[in-house]
């Protein structure tokens, strides 16, 4: 079953058009990747679909639902988690109340939820007091994390997570989402360590310029000759 | 960035050898190293003034009961600047931008405010147009004839403080609904501009209603203990205002809601908070504290003016930008020292100076520490 599907859709930033009419899909508990150049649009598809971005046409149907012109809060209700890439946590808030401003649209928080994420996050119950602008870099990304699972999304959209870590924690940060994505959390991932995405995710899409170049499994994508001298670095 | 290294180069290879050492030193003699001599400075001068104090209390050059008031005004100072700044504050880190009409809306309360104190405690004293403009012309009742004060007519002040909060935040929500709301994605600067309009015009409102003479309000209460009855009210009355504005920050939704809010805006927008809802709480809070401190501000002092709050907002902003400016704590740290250094300062400095060291120390303290005293531990 499709949960995301997104088809010739249009959007930018005001006047400014940076998506040109791009399909993509993310099916049931599906993990996908979108890698891409710099200013490809990557992160503004992810937006888009997030509702953060000006809508210029085109659809975005969740779950058989057409979500384009929500607005953010009702986005989260539909099942959808985000996790942008920089400044994601609330930075004087402990981690606690991080977490529970994560269940906000719910009127009481679901401790339940707390708790599985602390078993995925164990780091996080350690620290549970603290400040998250306390927190070293990989524990703010863990902190967002699991602020966007307090409502147990069917849907998580990340960001560039591993943008600004330790070489050492990356890999950490892939086996996490693997893990996520093994719950049946369905999965659509922006990255710019675009190799080790497309070796750990279902299906890849190579953004160019805001339009859609190539689609394929991640490993047929690792494998294509053309993708890897373009967008690979050989 | 690029284009300023790019000068610096250019002026290097011009100058040749001596410009480029000339760079070497002044690199060598960064801020920092100025700030610390400038940190050290007032440190020094801290320990100096209270080796003074502790020197003329010994040789009897100021009493100690002298300090003692000197200290408990800085206090009484410190809440109604602190009760005020908190809104200040609060709109800043939420609304992002500094609100220049704050002041104003101090007066607005403190008009409002007495304005129904004076029809409650006034009624049939004098014709109700004058109890409303609340003496607005000389002649007519005196402030001894209607006998304001907590003793003797405590409901009539009572109803006077809650109508000056409730007058002061529909003044607001309507100003930003005709102003702010429409400019919310301006940016600062331009809001800033738009306030000092806003200041300008509701102030000049005000006159018009209310005349622009300065005039006696109260009637004297009886002391308790070594303390003015009135200052005793403004001190616990505002302590439980921000002690009760502490709880609701720290405790509920909507007040972690505000604080996120203050903390990250676009991750507030994203984690489902209803922005325009928190923002209509931050008006109602901080023109509420507002109001409320212009109606305790004539409680204590006796007067009202039309200049009330534009007069007092210099200090509530030496106060917020001292904290830390966006800092709801911070603003209360910076309440404590501007009021405490206004009265003390009065141990060397003739009154009309007293003012002047508050604004002296908050540069000294911002050349040492520009973000203010929690500026970037603390957002909110």
């Amino acid at each position: 079953m499709t949960l995301l599907d997104v088809a010739n859709l249009d959007s930018g930033y005001g006047d400014l058009q940076i998506i040109n009419g791009v399909d993509m899909q993310v099916g049931d508990g599906e993990y996908v990747t979108i890698v891409g150049p710099n200013g490809a649009g990557k992160s503004t598809v992810m937006k888009s679909v997030f509702g953060l971005t000006t809508y210029m046409g085109g659809s975005i149907e969740f779950k058989g639902t057409e979500i384009s012109g929500y607005r953010p809060e009702e986005i989260i209700s539909t099942g959808i988690g985000y996790v942008p890439q920089s400044d994601n946590v609330f930075p004087s808030m402990s981690v606690m109340e991080n977490l529970e401003m994560g269940a906000y649209i719910l009127d009481e928080v679901p401790q339940e939820r707390i708790d599985r994420i602390f078993d995925r996050f164990p780091i996080l119950e350690e620290r549970r007091q603290q400040n998250a602008g306390d927190l070293s870099g990989g524990q703010q990304q863990m902190l967002a994390m699991g602020r966007a699972l307090m409502l147990d999304p069917d849907l998580l959209l990340l960001d560039e997570p591993s943008a600004g870590l330790a070489p050492d924690l990356v890999q950490d940060m892939f086996d996490r989402i693997d893990r996520i994505n093994d719950d049946g959390t369905g999965v659509l991932l922006v990255e710019q360590n675009a190799k080790e995405a497309l070796r750990r995710c279902n299906r890849g899409y190579v953004l160019v310029q805001g339009q859609n170049r190539y689609e394929d499994t991640g490993d047929a994508l690792l494998a294509d000759e053309q993708v890897r001298k373009d967008f690979l670095g050989g | 960035m690029s284009r300023e290294s790019l000068t610096g180069m250019g002026e290097n290879i011009s100058g040749g050898r001596i410009s480029d050492s000339a760079s070497a030193v002044r690199n060598r003699l960064s801020p920092t190293s100025g700030a610390d001599i400038v940190g050290l400075f007032v440190a020094l001068l801290m320990v100096l003034l209270v080796l003074d104090i502790v020197r003329r209390l010994v040789t009897g050059g100021i009493a100690y009961t002298k300090l003692l008031e000197y200290l408990w005004w800085g206090l009484r100072d410190a809440m109604y600047i602190a009760l005020a700044a908190v809104g200040l504050s609060m709109t800043y880190s939420i609304l992002q931008f500094a609100n220049f009409s704050h002041g104003d809306l101090i007066t607005t309360g403190a008009f409002g405010g007495w304005a129904a104190a004076y029809l409650v405690g006034g009624w049939g004293l004098a014709s109700v147009g004058e109890l409303v403009l609340v003496r607005a012309t000389s002649g007519g009742v005196s402030p001894g004839q209607v006998g304001l004060q907590v003793f003797a007519s405590p409901l009539a002040i009572l109803i006077g403080m809650v109508v000056a909060g409730a007058v002061t935040v529909l003044v607001a929500l309507a100003i930003d609904r005709l102003v702010y709301k429409r400019m919310r994605d301006q940016g600062g600067i331009s809001m800033l501009i738009a306030s000092v309009g806003v200041a300008l015009a509701l102030r000049y409102f005000l006159a018009v209603i209310f005349t622009n003479r300065k005039r006696g309000v109260t009637a004297t209460a009886p002391d308790v203990g070594p303390f003015t009855a009135h200052e005793l009210t403004l001190v616990i009355i505002a302590f439980a205002l921000i002690v009760g504005l502490h709880l609701l920050l720290q405790r509920t939704k909507l007040g972690k809601s505000m604080r996120a809010m203050a903390d990250n805006k676009d991750l507030a927008l994203i984690t489902g908070i209803p922005t325009e809802r928190v923002i209509t709480a931050t008006w109602i809070i901080g023109a509420a504290f507002a109001g409320i401190s212009g109606y305790l501000i004539v409680l204590d002092r006796g007067s009202v003016s039309i200049n009330l709050g534009w007069f007092l907002l210099l200090l509530i902003f030496a106060a917020v930008i001292l904290g830390g400016i966006g800092s709801i704590y911070g603003a209360l740290v910076g309440s404590l020292i501007i009021g405490m250094t206004v009265n003390v300062s009065l141990i060397w400095l003739p009154s009309d100076l007293a003012k002047v060291s508050a604004f002296i120390l908050m540069i000294l303290i911002l050349v040492f520490k520009p973000n203010g005293l929690l500026g970037g531990v603390e957002t909110t």
